[in-house]
């Protein structure tokens, strides 16, 4: 009988993971809590299944032009956030649980996932602020150009020098060296020993992290050793650590994501992820992961700082920006002015959207960070206290 | 500026002369008010009056080409215009003229001379702000590299209260040092005045030409640099929250008193200095000065609070108390300082920041806490110490609790208060002084009762039930004592001492009974109605017993140890006090016996003195020290 019940849970598919097995086997399963309370968090867990996989679906229907923009970014954020608050319910209604082993095991080992993610969070608000900068660049290109009466020779050479100073912020660091050297030449200025000094302020902006870290080993770390649980685990924590693996999935995929959008050290998206689609979540993680990785391998896309769509757009409209403003001849044609015009709607455009977004955006990962220490707080707390009672 | 003050407002007087005058006989008319209303402008205006017309483009071309001529000297100049302070003041003559000009010209821009002019005055204005950018960068630049802000830091800088020396360094470039902890106005001349003064000029013609932005930029570009140079020179390194996990603690300990200096030193000196020269550099644009101020220090700040949040996320090991107490209390005693200094609109996030991680590190404090309480708890009962003496785990429990109370006040800040709440039992006749019960205290007697339960189960142990009482007398002894004299005492309150030390009297009572009861049943008189032969054979073979119980106790004993004199001496007094009465009475009913009495002699080995002097023999322990 047994025998048969395994094979017939494993083929009817954990499509409530596993729960499937332990309705088969609640009579058979030594459980530590009464067959009524085991339903009840049966209930609770596969809606947290069930939670995640809609949230995930949402996320995954975004269309082509939504996806890694700032307001999908956001979006992505939020569903962590509901999907933390739900996962820390569990565990706070599991709290006397957590200390028993294989739980113990499996609840230190998120919470050390965990930490691994706050590190991520740090490196992408330097990053945020680091387009700010790019933002305070097209600011400057904006106000030289914009509400002008005419566009004169002055007011183009500020825009240019604006344009330079943001592609090179925007270039990795080694390749800054050069660039820098070209534009102090191209504006006459030869005062070689300044030039190395300033170029100090293009160095990348991280003040979280040490200049050794790398965002993608700290992914790789992150992700280490997540392995699906087995049948027999699952059953011997009653479910809860199918809960604690969904969560640990969704922190790496955010993660991941942010590195992908947002520019950090060491960006490296190589991250494994596989998991199986019998999670009711698996389809719609994945198939973001592929899209993701696909706009990573797109060539326009291949040596950008980070996918986020509005980097794209900047360094687009900068593109067109310089473009014109390198075949511009004064005094300018009146068709010329117009293009002129066309160019600066187009990346007033941008600095709005970045303008606008970047604060709320910067404010949420702000979030995930607190409650991310203050879930594993809670959750430390409650272990310390359960061995209390033993 | 006295004269292009006046020939601004020479062109004023004509441009309105020009407006309002409809003929050119108004247009005197109106000249020659001017004239009498001012002697200065009489000869200025009748002067032009004739040949020119403001409108003229000539005039336009006159006044452009001179300021052309004037400031493309010093744009295409190699030599940086601020090495010659006539020449910086001329050349921002020249600017403002050049700005006041395009103000003029702007209004009258629909005139096509007057655009053409305006166009290229314009080019002429964004060649100044770039030069003068440069001039401003370097400037920047240049005042802090003469200014050597960390020599002598490392020894010097001195936070505490005790150290009271004026040493002083004669050398300008140090910071003057050690003052007493009050006295934070150690002025740091973050650049020279002068140079202050240089930026300020430049400033407000970027911003009022529309170059704020690159001005505040190019600002804090080179502060911000300087600032964290200063800082890594402190010896602080950058570390991510996972690679604080990993440190050694002894690593972590170094990182801690390093972090408590660089986070004093930035928010008691270097941020207030970075304040004052942001304030006065973009003086009258609060606005710039408040954006550069947190583009200056946000990076330094972050780097400071991540450390403290890596100590707050961090483990909570009993070990580290000490040293997360230190990050707790200086991010606490530094608050005030982040609210004076991150006043602003863009800073408030930074000090939100600040405030969260100091809540953090109270609640890792409390963990520390609940570490320490199932380190007692799980602390095995398997080997026994020998001779009941103190159990290690005493020792460590109450020398760490004595330390922590040293830091009371703390700790009550982090456990919080707690008022015994109305018609509670606390009797204040008693003199309770723990009337307002702290939740401090709540928390060391808990771990009291831990620490008690625990030894408990270690001296079940012992197969003796005496050596039981031995052991708990000595590590109850060594705990009141440590409770005693300190700020312990005083949470825990008198109550709590003397039902502790009633606790020891009663392992001390069941000591003797144990022990000694059976021995002295011994030596109890008895009523027998056996023949007087009989009666003095069964004392003679009382007598045999007791030597026989008495050799036993004082071989087994004599590794016993009990640490503390007093004890050790009220233990050998009580013991003695009914064993060296109930002997004398015995030896001298033995010796007045009726048939054998004379015959006792042989039997009694020991004099009541030599049973005194085994039993002051104990509880020394095989040697060791006591304590």
């Amino acid at each position: 009988m047994p025998a048969t019940d395994c094979q017939e849970a494993s083929s009817a598919s954990f499509s409530s993971l596993g729960f499937s097995i332990l309705s088969r086997r609640r009579d058979q399963v030594h459980s530590m809590e009464s067959p009524h309370e085991a339903t009840a968090q049966e209930i609770e867990l596969e809606a947290f299944q069930k939670l995640v996989a809609e949230r995930f679906h949402e996320l995954a229907a975004s269309n082509s032009g939504e996806l890694l923009t700032i307001s999908w970014t956001r979006k992505l954020l939020e569903v962590f956030l509901c999907i933390q608050e739900e996962f820390r319910v569990i565990v706070f209604n599991k709290k006397g649980f957590l200390n028993k082993p294989p739980m113990d095991r499996y609840i230190n080992e998120f919470f050390e996932r965990s930490v691994k993610g706050l590190d991520v969070c740090n490196a992408i608000r330097d990053g945020i602020e680091q387009i700010r900068q790019w933002q305070n660049q097209l600011e400057i290109v904006l106000c030289a150009l914009d509400n002008q009466r005419s566009i004169g020779e002055g007011q183009v050479r500020r825009a240019k020098k604006a344009l330079i100073d943001l592609t090179i912020g925007m270039l990795d660091e080694k390749e800054s060296n050069t660039a820098l050297a070209h534009r102090n030449r191209s504006f006459g200025r030869n005062n070689v020993q300044r030039d190395r000094k300033s170029f100090g302020h293009f160095r990348s902006l991280s003040w979280s992290v040490s200049r050794s870290w790398s965002a993608a080993k700290q992914l790789q770390a992150l992700g280490n050793n997540m392995v699906a649980p087995r049948p027999n685990e699952v059953i011997a924590t009653n479910g809860l650590n199918v809960a604690v693996f969904t969560m640990s999935y969704v922190l790496l995929f955010v993660m991941w994501a942010l590195v992908a959008a947002i520019p950090c050290q060491d960006r490296g998206l190589q991250t494994h992820f596989s998991v199986s689609r019998q999670f009711l979540w698996a389809v719609p993680m994945l198939s973001l992961h592929e899209r993701i990785l696909e706009e990573s391998k797109k060539r326009d896309r291949k040596n950008a700082c980070g996918l986020l769509k509005e980097i794209r757009e900047i360094e687009e409209c900068a593109r067109h920006m310089n473009e014109l403003i390198d075949s511009v001849q004064f005094p300018l044609t009146e068709e010329k002015e117009g293009e002129a015009r066309n160019r600066v709607k187009e990346l007033g455009m941008v600095y709005g959207a970045i303008k606008d977004g970047l604060d709320p955006l910067e404010r949420q990962v702000r979030e995930v960070f607190h409650r991310i220490v203050r879930s594993r707080t809670e959750g430390l707390d409650s272990i310390g206290r359960a061995n209390s009672h033993d | 500026m006295a004269d292009n003050g006046e020939q601004k407002l020479i062109a004023v007087a004509r441009h309105i002369a020009n407006t309002l005058g409809h003929t050119d006989n108004m247009t005197d008319d109106i000249l020659k008010i001017f004239s009498n209303f001012d002697g200065r402008l009489r000869e200025k205006l009748t002067e032009k009056l004739s040949d020119e017309d403001p409108r003229d483009c000539a005039t336009l071309e006159h006044t452009l080409k001179s300021l052309d001529r004037q400031i493309s000297r010093y744009v295409s100049s190699d030599q940086p215009i601020w090495s010659d302070s006539a020449d910086a003041s001329s050349f921002l003559d020249s600017v403002d003229q050049l700005i006041s000009s395009i103000r003029d010209w702007t209004q009258l821009a629909d005139d096509k001379n007057i655009a053409a002019c305006l166009y290229r005055a314009e080019d002429l204005l964004q060649q100044s702000m770039f030069r003068l950018e440069d001039e401003f960068r370097s400037l920047v630049e240049r005042g802090a590299e003469s200014f050597d802000l960390t020599r002598g830091e490392s020894t010097h800088l001195d936070f505490s209260d005790e150290d009271d020396s004026g040493e002083e360094d004669g050398d300008d470039n140090e910071i003057p040092v050690a003052h007493p902890i009050t006295d934070y106005n150690i002025i740091i001349d973050a650049l020279p005045a002068g140079t202050i003064g240089d930026l300020q000029e430049i400033a407000k013609r970027m911003v009022a030409a529309g170059y704020g932005k690159e001005c505040s930029h190019a600002y804090s570009t080179c502060r911000r640099e300087f600032l964290e140079e200063s800082l890594s020179r402190l010896g602080l390194q950058k570390l991510s929250i996972d690679e604080v996990q990993k440190l050694q603690w002894t690593q972590l300990e170094d990182e801690i008193e390093k972090w408590i200096k660089a986070i004093n030193v930035a928010l008691r000196i270097l941020f207030p200095s970075e304040r004052r020269l942001c304030d006065r550099v973009f003086l009258g644009f609060s606005s710039a000065s408040d954006l550069s101020f947190m583009e200056v220090c946000r990076g330094s700040t972050i780097q400071l609070l991540n450390f403290a949040d890596a100590v707050a996320i961090g483990s909570r090991a009993p070990e580290r108390l000490f040293k997360v107490l230190d990050v707790y209390e200086t991010m606490r005693d530094l608050l005030p300082e982040f609210e004076l200094i991150f006043s602003d609109q863009y800073c408030m996030s930074l000090r939100n920041e600040a405030i969260t991680i100091w809540k953090r590190l109270g609640e890792v404090i409390r963990g520390i806490f609940m570490e320490l309480e199932n380190l007692i708890r799980r602390d095995p009962a398997k080997a026994a110490v020998p001779g009941g003496g103190l159990h290690p785990i005493t020792r460590y429990v109450m020398n760490y609790l004595r330390a922590a109370c040293r830091s009371r006040q703390t700790l009550e800040q982090i456990f919080g208060e707690s008022i015994a709440p109305p018609g509670s039992n606390v009797d204040y006749r008693k003199g309770d002084d723990r009337a307002l019960s702290s939740s401090l205290a709540v928390q060391m007697e808990w771990i009291m009762e831990l620490l008690e339960s625990n030894l408990e189960a270690k001296s079940k142990i012992y197969r003796d039930s005496a050596l039981c009482s031995v052991f708990m007398m000595n590590n109850g002894r060594y705990i009141v004592q440590k409770v005693k004299d300190g700020e312990l005492g005083a949470l825990l309150g008198d109550d709590w001492i003397k039902k502790h030390n009633a606790k020891i009297r009663q392992y001390h009572v069941n000591y003797q009974r144990s022990s000694w009861s059976k021995v002295l049943g011994v030596l109890k008189a008895e009523n027998n109605s056996t023949s007087p032969n009989g009666a003095s054979n069964g004392l003679i073979e009382k007598l045999k017993l007791f030597y026989s119980y008495f050799e036993v106790i004082c071989k087994t004993q004599s590794s016993w140890v009990i640490f503390d004199e007093q004890s050790r001496d009220e233990l050998r007094i009580s013991v003695l006090g009914t064993l060296s009465p109930a002997y004398r009475n015995f030896i001298g009913r033995l010796q007045n016996a009726p048939d054998f009495g004379k015959y006792a002699d042989r039997h009694i080995k020991y004099g009541v003195d030599d049973i005194e002097a085994r039993i002051n023999e104990l509880f020394q322990g095989s040697g060791s020290s006591r304590r």
